[in-house]
């Protein structure tokens, strides 16, 4: 083979081999002088779905210590408010309450529910109010005799009629699927505000009266026909392991 | 496994359409008369095991139907994509046909927020069913060849 009449040109073309090379030892002293940034988003991106949340311990402590707030004032109210009403309150409190391991829970996806490890047996019957720590969580649908389905609040088609104790007065409380839940008012006006709290009205006989259900988010007062708001829940079913069922 | 299935398995919490991956591989095997009454009765027990509103016997019994023609004219259908094609078909199906009966159920109209939530349901399902079936579909399409050696 003949010697290249043009050494420059011969480091031209090994320059030109090795670019790649350069290119990549670039592109790494890029990633490590930017800490690897580029990978740890993709990889917070890819891995965003496996998230861990909160420790269920925090959720379940603060979301019983707002449970606690939430009624002592409701029930200070009411004591002062319903006094006349003593066979009303009274009823509320004879209620037996049994607790249940949630053996199945579908929080998302086509169906809401939770399966609870006791069931007729047990007393429970169809229509009863199931509560978490923070709230109402949902009504039980059917029962077998050692099982009961709880249809959750957020499923699709439930309905409940609740209270709002900041500007006194009831809205229909609908689960849309979603995690959060759409109060209707039938007034124009609602007056309410992002931070009121909404529970399940005084004078309820379907529901237990009193129990706290959700957070107001957000409202919307150009909706047509009627304005609604946004509700998130107290309660969560995603991260609770045992329940109360209020037999009837 | 519907009942099984942890929360954190899936895609947003949605889990996969188990039915579909159950009924995919038998009616394959087993011919349309045996899929579409496989899918009737997984649609029935799983009607049985959810809160009610919507049923899924229709699409499964179509599904299970049409997975059995397939398996019968077509030459053995086992390649990993072909079998995800075929599971996120099946789910997109269920998933179409319950919001369909959700629609019939509210008179045509739904809510923006059922709707939007409907669809993310609907995709989120699909991915994950599709993504499972290589795997499990195929262990199962070994299992019902070995018993049915026809």
């Amino acid at each position: 083979m003949a010697p290249t009449q043009w050494p420059g040109s011969s480091r031209l073309r090994r320059v030109r081999r090795l670019w790649p090379w350069f290119a990549l030892v670039g592109a790494l002293l890029l990633v490590r002088v930017s800490k690897g940034a580029g990978f740890a988003d993709a990889y917070a991106l890819l891995t965003r779905p496996f998230w861990p949340g909160p420790a269920q311990r925090d959720w379940i402590e603060s979301a019983a210590d707002l449970e606690d707030r939430a009624k002592l004032k409701l029930l200070n109210e009411d004591n002062r408010r319903l006094r006349g009403l003593l066979g009303l309150q009274q009823a509320g409190e004879d209620q037996g309450r049994v607790a249940a391991a949630v053996i199945s829970r579908t929080p998302r996806g086509w169906w809401q529910q939770l399966e609870l490890g006791k069931g007729a047996l047990h007393g429970i019957s169809a229509g009863d109010s199931v509560l978490g720590p923070g709230g109402l969580l949902g009504r039980v649908q059917s029962v077998t005799p050692a099982t009961s389905r709880v249809k959750l609040l957020t499923a699709p088609g439930s309905e409940i009629g609740v209270w709002l104790r900041g500007s006194r007065r009831h809205g229909l409380l609908v689960g849309l699927g979603t995690s959060r839940l759409q109060l209707r008012f039938i007034e124009k006006d609602p007056k309410v505000r992002p931070g009121d709290l909404v529970s399940t009205s005084p004078a309820s006989t379907l529901l237990p009266a009193n129990v706290p259900v959700g957070v107001i988010q957000s409202v919307n007062e150009r909706a047509v026909p009627a304005p609604y708001a946004v509700v998130q829940l107290i309660a969560s079913p995603e991260s609770i392991d045992w329940v109360q069922v209020i037999i009837n | 496994m519907t009942l099984a299935t942890p929360a954190w398995f899936g895609i947003d919490g949605v889990g996969p359409a188990w039915a579909v991956l159950w009924l995919l591989p038998w009616a394959l095997v087993d011919g349309p008369v045996s899929g579409a009454i496989g899918g009737l009765a997984l649609g029935l027990v799983l009607d049985g095991l959810t809160v009610g509103g919507a049923s899924q016997v229709p699409a499964l019994l179509l599904l299970g139907w049409w997975w059995g023609r397939l398996g019968r004219r077509a030459p053995p259908i086992q390649r990993s994509f072909n079998l995800g094609l075929l599971a996120w078909i099946g789910s997109v199906s269920v998933g179409c046909s319950l919001i369909v009966q959700l629609l019939i159920d509210r008179g045509f109209v739904l809510d923006p927020w059922m709707r939007s939530w409907g669809w993310h349901t609907v995709w989120s399902q699909a991915l994950i069913t599709a993504l499972l079936a290589p795997m499990l579909v195929s262990l199962q399409l070994l299992l019902w060849r070995r018993r049915s050696p026809s």
